[in-house]
């Protein structure tokens, strides 16, 4: 609502009273009118103290913009992939790929080493080891609610349906976002023979919705 | 399926062949940086400033001693495609004109011009009428002043005054409250350049800048003049940088 | 029918698989759907030329994996650019490192052209695929192709390079002196010249 794509790295976004935006830090390339930027803790405070600060360069900081004038936001030229939700579905994301969204929108940030069930990013995991391992962030954004998310990924964006009789493999590296009833479960990839080490695991996405897929295996 | 082929007769005219290539139907010359050549058609010779036999060309249209090292005169008749690291590349006609570009942006431009070498670190100064062709990391948005940008994020500006430095007071005080611990992390929320007046700001679309080895250059040509606890500091303050980058 | 390539966008091929296989880059699956196997393939050319193929800029090596069975694999590189060529009868010589897939319809043989003067690497590795089929490449940017003709031989920035095809003779330009040395791009010290007649694909970007 209001974010205006400039180009395929850069968007554009409003910002008035009432319509404040949460960003990621370091991804305001310019602004007019009179807008402050203030830093805010990830995740309304459910992440915070030692744990947070340890971490922060996976909880990547986020700041929020108030004021009145449009705001130009990019990230290290990545390109982005907007989502609008409509208040009846969840947005699944790393949480340092979100470039901007708007702050009215519930967020929850979960650490890979608590997983919830039943929705969301349940990867059945034991140890944040393994999250290093297949490259994924230590932390998920569940996203709710009516208003915009700007999400970051590495070439163009892929989106997916998803259904129940037809599931989705994706290469963890090249995972953006999932949207929906989906469940996204962490295994060892099985249809590999012969694999090399970066290919030892894989996200199946299951239930109705979209997943958002990069056209890269590089997580940034 | 496959991109159509394209040959002298049908490549375009001082113009784009896709977001990151130009082709220059060069009958003439051209001034080039180095490195940016990726094919051509027809008879073309490549000289590096110092070495070239128009010397008293360049001398009249490029001052700036610090840059000429990174450019070449592209002279003969044919077609030249250029392309930049894939980078975005777009052309602009100055019409009697003043530009003052970031260098590193800066990729090829016809000898109508003049280059001289601007007070502001890091950028020069195009004057008169002619054709120029920019690099940027994603396309280029043309903003008008009032604006406040990313000091990385700015390609260049034409007509309004040079920018200021402008110092979010509130970001500050914020960042003191909050107590984030950030040391020395300099993100465009904190320092902007300011632009008022009439005129138009380029910015490309990343705050990741483009490249500029002139910029090392000037710092290693300075270090001669350090004593020993000013070296200290500058080596202190490198480390900091390096242990940011990588975080 | 066939294994089919498709493109989805600019930077994404779709190998449509119908009980057959097509071959690609190992790691350059990011999805697919339906019951995909993948098994190690190797290049073709032998043993003798080179034991593994490197990418140039990074050095890491190349292998193929073959994809077989009965669904959809989507390929991708890091956010490359992708080319889609398709072969009918003839041969294709593309820079190895730039190959990301073909259908299985179609043979390859892996040459290896000498360093020239290259700096430490892999010198210039080409490998031809030919017969009736699709190839994908990969190229940083949207690739351009430009014909060659006896009236129009044409002159390319080995670094831009991504593959040719047809009649032609390939030269190499030495001394070429002006190429910039520091910082970004240590260019290769010769260009690459085409003559006679067909096509040469390049990138708008430097490897």
């Amino acid at each position: 609502m209001g974010f205006e794509k400039m180009n395929s790295k850069v968007l554009k976004v409003p910002v008035g009273p009432g319509r404040e935006v949460l960003a990621r830090r370091g991804a305001m390339l310019g602004y007019t009118g009179d807008v402050r930027f203030s830093p805010v803790r990830s995740g309304g405070g459910s992440i915070g103290g030692s744990l947070g600060s340890q971490l922060s360069g996976e909880s990547a900081a986020m700041m929020v913009a108030q004021g009145s004038g449009e705001v130009f936001y990019g990230f290290q030229g990545l390109t982005y992939a907007v989502v609008d939700l409509s208040g009846a579905e969840m947005l699944t994301v790393e949480s340092n790929r979100l470039l901007v969204h708007d702050a009215n929108l519930n967020s929850a940030i979960v650490p890979l080493t608590a997983q919830q069930s039943g929705g969301g990013f349940r990867a059945g995991l034991r140890s944040a080891a393994t999250g290093a391992m297949t490259g994924q962030g230590m932390f998920t954004s569940q996203l709710s609610g009516v208003g915009s998310v700007a999400v970051l990924a590495h070439g163009e964006v892929l989106e997916l349906s998803v259904r129940a009789d037809k599931p989705v493999i994706v290469d963890p590296q090249a995972f953006v976002a999932a949207r929906g009833q989906v469940q996204v479960s962490l295994g060892a990839n099985v249809s590999f023979k012969e694999a090399r080490s970066g290919e030892m695991f894989q996200l199946t996405a299951t239930g109705q919705g979209t997943v958002y897929v990069q056209a890269s295996e590089r997580k940034f | 399926m496959s991109t159509q082929p394209l040959s002298p007769m049908t490549l375009p005219v001082d113009d784009n062949i896709n977001p990151y290539s130009f082709c220059i139907d060069l009958h003439g010359e051209w001034f080039m940086q180095k490195g940016k050549m990726i094919a051509y058609y027809g008879q073309m010779r490549f000289e590096s400033l110092a070495a070239t036999s128009l010397s008293a060309m360049v001398a009249v249209r490029f001052s700036s001693p610090l840059y000429s090292r990174d450019w070449i005169v592209a002279a003969g008749q044919g077609k030249l495609i250029l392309g930049d690291r894939g980078y975005d590349l777009n052309a602009y006609d100055l019409d009697n004109g003043n530009l003052t570009i970031r260098a590193a942006n800066l990729s090829a431009f016809q000898p109508s011009l003049s280059l001289k070498q601007s007070i502001v670190p890091g950028f020069v100064t195009l004057i008169g009428s002619g054709k120029f062709v920019a690099s940027s990391n994603g396309p280029v948005m043309f903003v008008e002043p009032p604006l406040r940008v990313d000091p990385d994020a700015l390609v260049g500006w034409a007509d309004c005054p040079s920018p200021s430095h402008h110092y979010d007071a509130n970001w500050m005080s914020g960042f003191l409250q909050a107590a984030q611990g950030f040391f020395g992390r300099n993100s465009g929320e904190e320092r902007q350049f300011d632009f008022t007046g009439t005129g138009t700001v380029l910015m490309q679309s990343s705050e990741a800048a483009v490249h500029d080895p002139s910029v090392l250059r000037n710092i290693e040509s300075q270090v001669p003049l350090l004593g020993q606890p000013d070296l200290r500091t500058l080596h202190t303050r490198i480390g900091q940088q390096l242990q940011q980058s990588q975080q | 029918m066939v294994a089919q390539l498709r493109t989805n966008g600019h930077r994404v091929v779709e190998a449509h698989l119908n009980g057959d296989s097509v071959k690609a880059l190992t790691g350059s699956m990011v999805a697919y759907e339906g019951k995909v196997q993948f098994k190690k393939a190797s290049f073709g050319g032998g043993e003798g030329v080179m034991k593994t193929l490197k990418r140039k800029a990074t050095g890491e090596s190349l292998d193929l994996m073959e994809c077989v069975g009965q669904g959809v694999v989507y390929l991708a590189q890091m956010g490359s650019y992708i080319e889609l060529i398709a072969l009918a009868g003839d041969k294709l010589s593309v820079e190895s490192s730039a190959l990301l897939a073909y259908e299985s319809t179609l043979s390859t043989n892996v040459t290896f052209a000498g360093m020239h003067g290259m700096s430490a690497g892999q010198g210039l590795t080409t490998t031809s695929v030919s017969g009736h089929g699709a190839v994908a490449i990969l190229s940083d940017g949207p690739a351009i192709c430009l014909e060659v003709s006896p009236q129009y031989p044409v002159t390319v920035d080995p670094q831009a390079y991504l593959g040719s095809s047809g009649q032609l003779q390939q030269g190499f330009v030495t001394g070429v002196n002006w190429k910039s040395l520091i910082g970004e791009g240590s260019g290769e010290p010769f260009s690459l010249q085409f003559s006679g007649t067909g096509r040469v694909w390049i990138q708008p970007a430097e490897r």
